[in-house]
């Protein structure tokens, strides 16, 4: 491929001219959309008056749910989430009413005047209490293999715990927003903000009792997404619709940053107990773990979510014997949401706090321990839903970032310099990453393209991803001007609208460019085909002798040429005139579904994954025994994205998700008083990783020589794998308490590790020894 | 010609822009520069994230034109500054940086880097960080890797990681730049020039609010007097958000950021002095190494768009118990001096501070001048902020100490002055007595430790845990014993 191309809206965003939803104005008669919340975690409704606000000057319509014309639903996957309280409110930042004003300020007075009468309930605000309610979401999920009890009570070593990771906010820079434009008859145009516009259109068409071809859903960009955009914007879309509708104007909601932190879902917390049999040297013979989520109030996704928690509690390690037990609870919490990783970092951090234990247990180093648990390359490669490890690379990633990380050396002197001082101590970690990737739901893994060449020769692409910064329309204009063979400036990815691309499937899994590059290939392949058969014709009216191939035709350097008779070509533009000329159409749709994937939920067996993503990384912190504060001194990260699509996206893709990982794994956290009302809902109280976060010393390089057989142009996926190298640093810092012990004794550690849990491990620790 | 006091006067980008307060029903006088630009056609680049200061979305660099010619650039975040404080300056935003010609951009450096190094995924915070690259351009040729996180700190990003931001900002600000007014400065040096001064009263009455920008110092001390109940306000940042978050009507306002005489400083022998009006971000200059504890604690103040905005006597105002200055003054025995109608009194910050959130300021004074002592021979101080996210936080606990030592080794003063323990900035009483006259080494201070555990009932709240602020203010005597 030749010269990168710049991010293909990087223009726009540095001279202010990108738009996003919340940018669109030229709408004379804009209202404004507002939404009214319970204040109550539960509670009863037992009246309400509407009238006084109804009267205030400037407020176009204050609706309830009486006021839907069609469905009182939102719910993503189960219909189990009204879009407006009926007789009872389950959350906190539920909604219950709905207001369309002519500005924010007379909607928040309007609010005043609405009177509620709740009758408060008691409310279940964490997953021990929904456990002891019994309150699941579904029926418990189970996956086994082998033999647990057995290979228990064989193993030599037994260590039994539980881990606590936390909630998080998204914290997607650009809040929730969408604007609803009301046209002729049952018309509805819709610009939201989401990552699945197909399930807006769909959710909308289901509020307001109309036929989906009714509702078109467009989508130029958003300002970040992280899996926050996948199903919560469906009720923001369906409050705008609803408004809109109801006043016949254009309506638009941006929540405040407060609104959406209050009344979006979060990453699942979970709650996992585990117990684990190994060998003297390290092998894990035995795994029993029960992952409990808190789902929140509805399901959501959270059925997808624990499945794919599921799948990655073996994270890189082969476990041959395996119980494995996954809950979701329901509590008064709004529903928790898709968050890279999809659960998966949930899991994996109870694998790898297991194998930390087990290293601290045996004295052997961690990374070691890692290695001996590896995946095989030619046995111990089946994992415990039946899917093979094919093209494994963690040996070859493993052993080039110890060397490349000076690993064993810094161990040395970590060591060394721990002996030496009492209030500071370094720790060091290296953690891997081995991710599935495909929807594990099979059937989402298919996607559409619709690609058009117009007669100037310029090409304009519309498929079913949304761009979210994370550069897809970047390696889709990349993949077609290499796929044609014309310089990318000639090449176009349009807004992504319903109605250039039906029933797509949401822009997540990571699968962005894997399926719809291929469906965007698809589409070019067929265009191409076209294409070649007029050349073919027109060149060989001169060589009916010696005629063309249509094997030997490329597409490269803006021409359409002859292998084998160079001097047999054709500019592309000149080809697309021809075309025209000749009446062949030069439009095309494109579809791809992922070949060979299935699971079988009931046997708990299946190949659920393509193919899998790995990566490495090396951390060193140094900590502030006294103050808690930690800094990360240096981190390796070597991560595997197959060929690159776009080396400068991908390494940024690894990059901004590795910092979103540490910000989990160290400052950020979710508070609740005792009502179940957040004490966090904005950056004054949770705090993201700033430009100081950073490690000092930051190297990031992808795996060389790594084809990714059948996937689009050999690339692999990176959206949610690097998320998770973020483990290298909370046990990192974990290391580096442990030092204050000598390695001796356990710490007490959780997720996220602040300051504070963190001077609270230390003060444990040391009255321990 | 000197304009009515209800109308403010100042450039957008190369425009000059009049708003007459007096005719808008648009704006009122606290309208945010954010929602006033983002109501105009074709700014929609500055962007909200979260209206409190804490995101950098919203940055735009402000620029004054000074006596000599030249222009000054703060970055600052427009979301917590109301229209009239913008009066007499330029108003920069992104898209006043780049020229576009037929449809060829010509852009700024910073936005060509950030391009050129991916430091844009989703773009949303791009605006705002062109912005802060731009006043670090202006202000820094080849800057350190400190300067560059300090000018960054305040613009978070979700999507990048931050490392291609930096990368942006050390190639664009790598050369030594001309000193001479480029050509959009010399366009603002001409408006500018041709207006003549901008200084002049503001007084505007509009949509039920009561909003007035004294010139003099005599002129805001008679308003303060005739509106008991205005707020005053100098940075904003703490009484913008009552409205942008808290939704608070304010009805009566007295800013008094435009007076010069609450921007002056000087020393002499025994102490500094500083206006009040200062910004944050002067104090930590002018302090630099003579108060090194205060520079210290500066440095982990908000981000430079705060401390540009904020200033010593608002944070001395708030009487805030998680002010960050007032541990630093009460340790130093620093003093402020009020100032009403027709007299001035000394206070010492220690006594000044009442309660949570409470001064004995009478309504009609005006916090006017700090007074910090220099440090004395043998004197020792320290200062602490420690938070859950070291940068860009409230504190959890901050500690000042002051400590001197005999020729034993023997404390003969020492002060322990804690923030975030109690409703105010408070000295541990019982530990600085227990410690007074006996040796500094390390047994005495864990005994100390002891009793500071015990000595404050701070609270539980989103930052920390009750428990969790006692391990700091205890562990942070030993931190002290070590770094003397
Ligand atoms: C994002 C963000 C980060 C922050 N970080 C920190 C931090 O790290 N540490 C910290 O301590 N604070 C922090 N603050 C709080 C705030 O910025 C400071 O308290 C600041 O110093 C207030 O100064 P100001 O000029 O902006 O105050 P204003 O909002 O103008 O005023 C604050 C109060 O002081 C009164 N006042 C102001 N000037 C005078 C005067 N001359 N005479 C009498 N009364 C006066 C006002 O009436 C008001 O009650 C932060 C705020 C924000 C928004
Ligand atoms: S909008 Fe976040 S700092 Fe202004
Ligand atoms: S690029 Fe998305 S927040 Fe910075």
């Amino acid at each position: 491929m030749n010269k990168q191309q710049l991010h293909d809206s990087a223009l726009q965003h540095v001279t202010g001219e990108a738009v996003y939803v919340n940018d669109i104005d030229s709408h004379a008669r804009l209202l404004t959309g507002h939404v009214v919340f319970s204040p109550f975690a539960h509670a009863n409704i037992i009246s309400y008056d509407l009238g006084r606000a109804k009267k205030t000057k400037g407020v176009h319509a204050i609706l309830c749910y009486h006021d839907i014309p069609g469905e009182n639903q939102v719910g993503a996957v189960v219909k189990d989430e009204v879009c407006l309280a009926e007789k009872e409110v389950t959350f906190i930042g539920q909604a219950l009413f709905l207001i369309a004003a002519e500005s924010k300020e007379i909607a928040l007075k309007a609010e005043q005047l609405i009177e509620v009468d709740y009758e408060p309930l008691e409310a279940v605000l964490n997953i021990e209490d929904a456990m002891e309610k019994n309150q699941l979401l579904a029926t418990p999920r189970i996956m086994e293999c082998g033999d647990f009890q057995k290979a228990f009570n064989d193993s030599a070593f037994h260590l039994e715990g539980e881990l606590k990771t936390g909630a998080q906010e998204h914290w997607y820079l650009e809040t929730q927003s969408c604007l609803s434009i009301p046209g002729e008859g049952n018309e509805m145009v819709i610009y939201s903000s989401t990552q699945h516009p197909s399930e807006v259109q769909s959710i909308v068409s289901g509020v307001l009792g109309r036929k989906k071809n009714e509702i078109e859903v467009v989508v130029k960009r958003i300002g970040g997404a992280f899996g926050g955009k996948e199903s919560q914007p469906n009720q923001v879309a369906a409050w705008t619709a609803l408004l809109a509708s109801a006043t016949g104007l254009p309506v638009k909601i941006s929540l405040l940053r407060d609104e959406d932190q209050i009344i979006t879902g979060k990453r699942h917390p979970f709650l996992s107990f585990y117990k684990v049999g190994f060998n003297q040297a390290g092998m894990i013979n035995a795994l029993k773990v029960e992952l409990n989520g808190d789902a929140g109030s509805s399901t959501d996704l959270s059925n997808a979510i624990l499945e794919r928690s599921m799948f990655h509690i073996d994270n890189a390690y082969f476990i041959p014997n395996l119980h494995l037990t996954g809950k979701m609870w329901k509590t008064n919490h709004p529903s928790n949401t898709a968050f890279r990783g999809f659960g998966a970092p949930q899991a994996m951090a109870v694998i790898e706090a297991i194998i930390d234990r087990i290293s601290r247990k045996l004295s052997i180093d961690p990374a070691e321990i890692r290695r001996r648990n590896f995946y095989g390359m030619d046995d111990r490669n089946i994992t415990y839903y039946g899917e093979k490890i094919e093209n494994n690379r963690l040996f070859s990633i493993f052993e080039k970032l110890i060397t490349t990380s000076g690993y064993y050396n810094k161990r040395e002197e970590i060591n060394k310099f721990n002996t030496n001082h009492e209030f500071f101590k370094k720790g060091m970690a290296l953690t891997p990453v081995k991710f599935g990737i495909s929807f594990t739901t099979s059937f989402l893994n298919q996607a559409g393209a619709l690609v058009n060449i117009y007669k100037d020769g310029s090409v304009l692409i519309t498929h079913g991803g949304v761009e979210m910064g994370q550069g897809l329309h970047t390696k889709i204009v990349t993949i077609a001007a290499s796929e044609l063979g014309i310089d990318m400036d000639k090449i176009r990815v349009a807004a992504t609208s319903t109605s250039k691309v039906p029933n797509t499937s949401a822009t997540a899994a990571s699968s962005g460019s894997d399926l719809n590059g291929m469906a965007v290939k698809n589409a070019v392949d067929k265009l191409k085909s076209r294409l070649t058969e007029i050349f073919l014709q027109e060149i060989n009216k001169n060589h009916p002798q010696k005629p063309s191939f249509e094997g030997s035709v490329l597409f490269q350097d803006n021409y359409v040429v002859d292998q084998m008779h160079r001097e047999r070509k054709k500019s592309f533009k000149e080809l697309i005139s021809l075309a025209y000329l000749n009446q062949i159409s030069l439009s095309a749709t494109g579809f791809y579904k992922t070949p060979g994937i299935f699971f079988d939920k009931q046997k708990g067996k299946g190949k659920p994954f393509f193919y899998y993503a790995y990566g490495m990384a090396v951390s060193e912190v140094l900590l502030d025994v006294l103050t808690g504060h930690h800094q990360v001194l240096r981190t390796d990260i070597l991560h595997d994205v197959g060929n690159s699509l776009h080396k400068s996206i991908d390494i940024g893709q690894i990059e901004g998700g590795f910092i979103q990982g540490v910000g989990w794994c160290t400052i950020e956290e979710i508070k609740y008083d005792r009502n179940g009302k957040m004490l966090t809902h904005s950056p004054d109280t949770y705090k993201i990783p700033t430009i100081n976060d950073l490690p000092l010393d930051f190297r990031v390089n992808l795996l060389k020589d790594a084809p990714n057989p059948n996937n689009i142009k050999k690339s692999k996926a990176v959206g949610e794998p690097p998320f998770m190298l973020s483990f290298s640093v909370w046990l990192a810092i974990k290391d580096a308490i442990s030092a204050i012990a000598d390695h001796t004794t356990e710490p007490e550690f959780s997720l996220p590790a602040t300051q504070e849990v963190i001077l609270r491990s230390i003060e444990k620790l040391k009255e321990q020894i | 010609m000197k304009q009515p006091q209800h109308i403010i006067q100042f450039l957008l980008n190369d425009n000059l822009i009049e708003i007459d307060f007096s005719k808008s029903v648009e704006y009122k006088p606290t309208t945010t520069v954010l929602n006033y630009l983002r109501s105009l056609p074709g700014h929609k680049g500055v962007k909200e994230g979260c209206a409190e200061g804490d995101c950098g979305a919203c940055t735009v660099v402000l620029a004054e034109y000074n006596q000599n010619g030249s222009f000054t650039y703060k970055a600052v975040t427009s979301c917590l500054l109301f229209l009239p404080m913008i009066h007499g300056k330029q108003l920069i935003t992104v898209e006043g940086l780049a020229e576009k010609n037929g449809d060829q951009w010509e852009l700024h450096p910073v936005q060509k880097e950030i391009i050129q190094s991916f430091g844009s995924q989703c773009g949303y915070c791009t605006p705002g960080i062109v912005m802060s690259l731009f006043a670090l351009y202006k202000n820094h040729d080849n800057p350190s890797k400190t300067i560059i996180n300090d000018a960054l700190t305040g613009n978070l990003c979700r999507c990048t990681g931050y490392r291609p931001i930096i990368e942006a900002a050390e190639k664009a600000c790598a050369n030594i730049k001309s000193h001479q007014l480029t050509v959009k400065e010399k366009k603002a040096e001409n408006i500018f020039k041709a207006l003549g001064s901008l200084e002049k009263s503001i007084a505007i009455e509009s949509q039920g609010q009561k909003y007035f920008r004294p010139a003099t110092l005599h002129n805001a001390l008679s308003l303060i007097k005739q509106y008991p109940k205005a707020h005053i306000v100098t940075g904003g940042s703490d009484i913008a958000i009552k409205q942008t978050k808290k939704q608070e009507f304010l009805e009566e306002i007295i800013d008094i950021s435009g007076l010069r005489e609450l921007k002056g400083h000087s020393e002499d022998q025994a102490n500094i002095y500083l206006g009040a009006g200062l910004s944050m971000e002067e104090v930590k200059t002018i302090v630099d190494n003579k108060i090194p504890e205060l520079h210290h604690i500066l440095s982990y103040f908000g981000s430079l768009q705060i401390r540009n905005i904020a200033t010593i006597g608002g944070n001395l105002g708030t009487a805030s118990p998680i002010s960050d200055t007032l541990p630093v003054l009460i340790a130093r025995k620093a003093k402020v001096i009020l100032k009403s109608g027709d007299k001035e009194r000394t206070q010492s910050i220690d006594s000044f501070i009442k309660g949570y959130r409470k001064t004995n300021i009478n309504p009609d004074e005006l916090i006017y001048r700090i007074v910090i002592p220099k440090t004395m021979k043998g004197v020792i101080f320290k200062s602490y902020k420690l938070s859950k996210r070291k940068e860009l936080d409230i504190s959890s606990v901050s500690g000042a100490f002051r400590l001197q030592l005999d020729n034993e080794k023997k404390i003969t003063d020492i002060a322990l002055v804690f923030g975030g323990m109690a409703e105010m900035p408070k000295k541990a009483v019982q530990t600085e007595m227990f410690l007074m006259k006996k040796k500094f080494e390390r047994e005495t201070i864990e005994t100390a430790m002891k009793i500071l555990y015990d000595e404050f009932m701070p609270i539980t709240d989103a930052r920390a845990s009750d428990v969790g602020r006692r391990l700091m203010a205890r562990n942070l005597l030993m931190k002290f014993y070590n770094d003397v």
